[in-house]
């Protein structure tokens, strides 16, 4: 905490307070009272969100952020911390407009840009998702801005591309253990993507060096380890990735590891913590569906969840969910519409290439189907369907 | 509640059907393939941010200026295994304007790289290379410098003052480099500047601070130029600011939709400068500060407005009414020191020309050996500190508060934030920044007395 207060202080922060935009009361008062105190308790929040997994953060964040721009109605960090609750919470639509009103307010500020970006690439919309990056990159050059150019050259097919963005968010992140520990650990999950089983696992424990339970990088050195055939040390880093975070994703991978009552009591979790997820405003619906329709739990109703989920999220994760569904009820004429979309980009990621193979097969296009599936496995050979 | 129960158990009855059937088990799902990726919005960048610039005549070499440019704010120094370093994609620069005119004459470039095993995994000694430019002729002037390792401790770096001192490097063109981790110089009650500048005690003229800097380290660029390299012979008036810039790296670069971008020089985009301090901090709004940070200080005209309507005058006028009035708009008694240089009396002014740099009058002699300066500079009476140049002892936050207050207005108040020092003295010889504390033995957030 006061690493985190010193951290900004002796740059930023010496005078946020003094930047008062005429917002304050008189001084000495111990609540927060102006909107730039109101800005940094609402991304405190945000933190907290981000580092518990407890949703119910976001509300007190976006508290924090109305109470700012009710005292500074063009609040800048006020709207962009809106803008980027709204991306956590899957409401990209809203996440847009928050993050147009950010770039209005302040044309040369990067990090509106990021938020515009992000909502922009989750809604399908690339060309331009990917022209703000590249706006954001050229303002600033920082962790947040490489992060954002990785994905997007990730998502064309340029994976090694994406890794030199991702090492240079790694350089740029240290000295900032949150950001370095993500970074870290999205550079091995590039490496993880192409069967790159050492560097990946390098990447992590480097990752875990920052910080020791970070939730990510267990949940993705379990993967790289179950793929070593080390099931038993896999079983221990995804359960302590699911004790620390219990998202969704990590206590699914978790149940992947296990098998009969141990891997249901996981699977059930997964259940409860997405309405937890949903009850605190929190849309889950592409990330259940992929679950379920993987699972094969309650397919009929998975396919009309991953109609929804596409529609609201026009991603190719989108499409890719909704073919997949589709293939495995049957709906395999509908499903290589979407399998079409899902790889509109060029991207190299062997699960869209399995999902496709199984289409094709279905559709009785078997020289096609072995195609697909021999590049699901050149792409990444220890990649399995769960 | 039920309800929920009953969903949960049919959930884990269809679970337990795909469990059967689940091929090999043992490979976790894809669910995070589609997860939204959460990448981190709001970057400090410590590793390129300027903390503080000091231009000043250094006092046991009069002969020589010696400018420090410190980065990364508050280094813990028992951060481990969190180490701190320079980073080895970002570069470090230092400029010298010597005609006033907001562009640089001089220019030392600085780039880090990082030896095996890399610096989080301890090994925190870095080597560098330092490139000079005078206009835009280019050369290399020091290559394979070592900087010190960070003050771990005593099992790890031992004997840490002469490590440091084996870090003072000779570079070919006349000058003495020094990079690595020092003791941060700055001191400041920033707890209770941001508790709405509340002075602790009185007006804070009489100590009773608490030095929020005390106990943290930096990481310091240190350059000891002979005066003459800098001199116009005129006016004898530098001016010294430092930044940090990082490679832009776009999107298409990749081939995208069968556009290719030709290969170009590497794109450096400015992340960070520093000329006067708490500019960035004080005076430029939010939604500006990065589009101060990437502009360069001859178009700083466009910034004028904030220098000139400081809003600490107006939070001062809120504060401490019975102090005031505290003049708000109109301020070019602080536009002239900070952007033009003082005309009257004539201490540093270089034209009309608008850039936030440290004005340093090289014909002004050092007035005491280093620390032992007037701490309020100018304002004290003493022309060899801030806003002449700056010393490491100069006390900027009083400085700053007494002249927002209207010092040189004819409004003499004595502000301040009660810490007149630094915590640990500092050396007398370059680069005279104070040893970090090590790992093993820091103390922070000393009470003054």
């Amino acid at each position: 905490m006061k690493r985190l207060l010193l951290g900004s202080a002796a740059a930023a922060v010496t005078a946020a307070a003094l930047l008062l935009g005429g917002a304050f009361s008189s001084g000495g008062s111990a609540a927060p009272q102006t909107a730039p105190q109101l800005d940094r308790l609402g991304n405190r929040f945000a933190l907290r969100a981000r580092e518990t997994g407890d949703a119910s953060y976001y509300a007190r964040a976006e508290a924090a952020y109305h109470r700012a721009l009710r005292l500074a109605p063009d609040d800048l960090a006020a709207t962009i911390g809106l803008g980027s609750v709204a991306l956590s919470r899957h409401e990209f639509r809203r996440g847009l407009v928050l993050g147009r009103r950010a770039v209005a307010l302040s044309p040369s500020t990067a990090a509106g840009y990021g938020v515009v970006g992000d909502a922009l690439v989750e809604l399908g919309r690339y060309e331009d998702g990917f022209a703000t990056f590249d706006r954001m990159v050229s303002l600033k050059p920082s962790v947040s801005s490489y992060a954002r150019i990785s994905y997007a050259r990730e998502l064309l097919g340029d994976v090694p591309g994406a890794a030199r963005a991702m090492r240079l968010a790694v350089d740029s992140a240290v000295g900032e253990p949150e950001a370095l520990a993500w970074s870290l650990t999205q550079l091995g999950k590039l490496y993880w993507s192409n069967g790159r089983l050492g560097e990946a696992a390098r990447e992590y424990r480097a990752a875990l060096e920052i910080r020791p339970r970070y939730p990510a990088a267990l949940n993705a050195l379990a993967i790289v380890e179950a793929a070593r055939g080390r099931r038993p040390r896999a079983i221990a880093l995804a359960r302590t990735a699911a004790e620390v975070l219990p998202l969704p994703q990590y206590v699914a991978a978790l149940g992947d590891l296990l098998h009969g009552k141990a891997a249901r009591r996981q699977y059930a979790l997964v259940g409860a913590i997405a309405r937890l997820e949903r009850a605190q405003g929190v849309n889950v619906d592409l990330e259940i569906a992929l679950f379920d329709v993987d699972h094969r739990i309650d397919l009929q109703r998975t396919v009309e969840l991953a109609r929804l989920a596409q529609h609201e999220r026009p991603s190719i994760d989108g499409d890719d969910v909704l073919a997949w569904a589709l293939a495995r009820t049957g709906g395999c004429r509908e499903a290589l519409k979407y399998s079409r979309l899902a790889l509109r980009l060029g991207t190299r990621d062997a699960p869209k290439f399995f999902h496709r193979g199984v289409i094709e097969r279905c559709l009785g296009n078997h020289r096609e189907a072995r195609a697909w599936f021999a590049r699901a496995h050149r792409t990444n050979p220890y990649w399995r369907q769960p | 509640m039920r309800r929920l129960a009953f969903v949960l158990l049919a959930a884990a009855a269809s679970a337990a059907l795909i469990a059967a059937l689940a091929s090999r088990g043992g490979s976790p799902s894809a669910a995070q393939a589609s997860s939204h990726r959460e990448a981190p919005l709001i970057s400090e960048d410590p590793s390129a941010d300027n903390t503080d610039t000091y231009a000043f005549r250094s006092p046991d070499r009069p002969d020589t200026v010696t400018i420090i440019a410190n980065y990364i704010p508050g280094e813990d120094p028992a951060a481990g295994p969190n180490w701190y370093s320079f980073s080895p994609s970002a570069r470090y620069v230092i400029y010298a304007d010597t005609n006033g005119d907001g562009k640089p004459d001089v220019t030392w470039r600085f780039r880090f790289a990082n030896q095996a095993p890399v610096a989080f995994l301890q090994n925190t000694q870095q080597k560098y290379t330092v490139t000079r430019l005078d206009g835009s002729s280019s050369r290399v002037v020091g290559s394979g410098l070592l900087t010190p390792p960070d003050n771990i401790g005593p099992r790890s770096t031992p004997n840490y003052h002469a490590l440091a001192l084996a870090g003072v490097h000779d570079l070919n063109d006349g000058s003495k480099v020094f990079a690595g981790q020092r003791d941060d110089g700055f001191f400041g009650d920033i707890g209770s500047i941001f508790d709405l500048v509340a002075i602790r005690e009185g007006t804070g003229a009489n100590g009773g601070g608490k030095d929020f800097f005390a106990g943290y380290a930096v990481h310091s660029i240190a350059l000891q130029v002979p005066l003459s390299q800098l001199d116009n012979g005129s006016n004898h008036v530098v001016g010294i600011w430092a930044a940090s810039d990082r490679l832009v790296t776009k999107v298409t670069l990749a081939k995208w939709r069968g556009r290719k971008v030709l290969k170009s020089d590497p794109d450096w985009r400015q992340v960070s400068r520093l000329g006067n301090p708490l500019i960035n901090e004080v005076l430029i709004p939010t939604e500006l500060k990065d589009k101060w940070n990437a502009s360069t200080p001859d178009k700083d005209r466009q910034f004028e407005q904030y220098y000139s309507s400081p809003i600490l005058a107006k939070l001062l006028n809120q504060l401490y009414p019975q102090f005031g009035p505290f003049q708000e708009t109109n301020r070019s008694d602080l536009v002239s020191v900070l952007l033009t240089g003082l005309k009257q009396p004539n201490l540093n002014f270089t034209g009309d020309t608008a850039a936030d740099e440290l004005r340093l009058n090289l014909g002004i002699a050092p007035t005491a050996p280093v620390g032992h300066g007037n701490r309020l500079g100018v304002l004290g009476g003493d022309l060899a500190g801030w806003p002449n140049g700056r010393r490491l002892e100069d006390d900027v936050i009083d400085i700053a508060e007494r002249a927002v207050g209207g010092a040189l207005i004819g409004h003499s108040l004595p502000l301040g934030d009660g810490v007149d020092a630094n915590d640990v003295p500092y050396m007398a010889t370059f680069p005279y920044e104070a040893d970090p504390f090590s790992g093993f033995d820091n103390t922070k957030g000393q009470q003054k007395p």
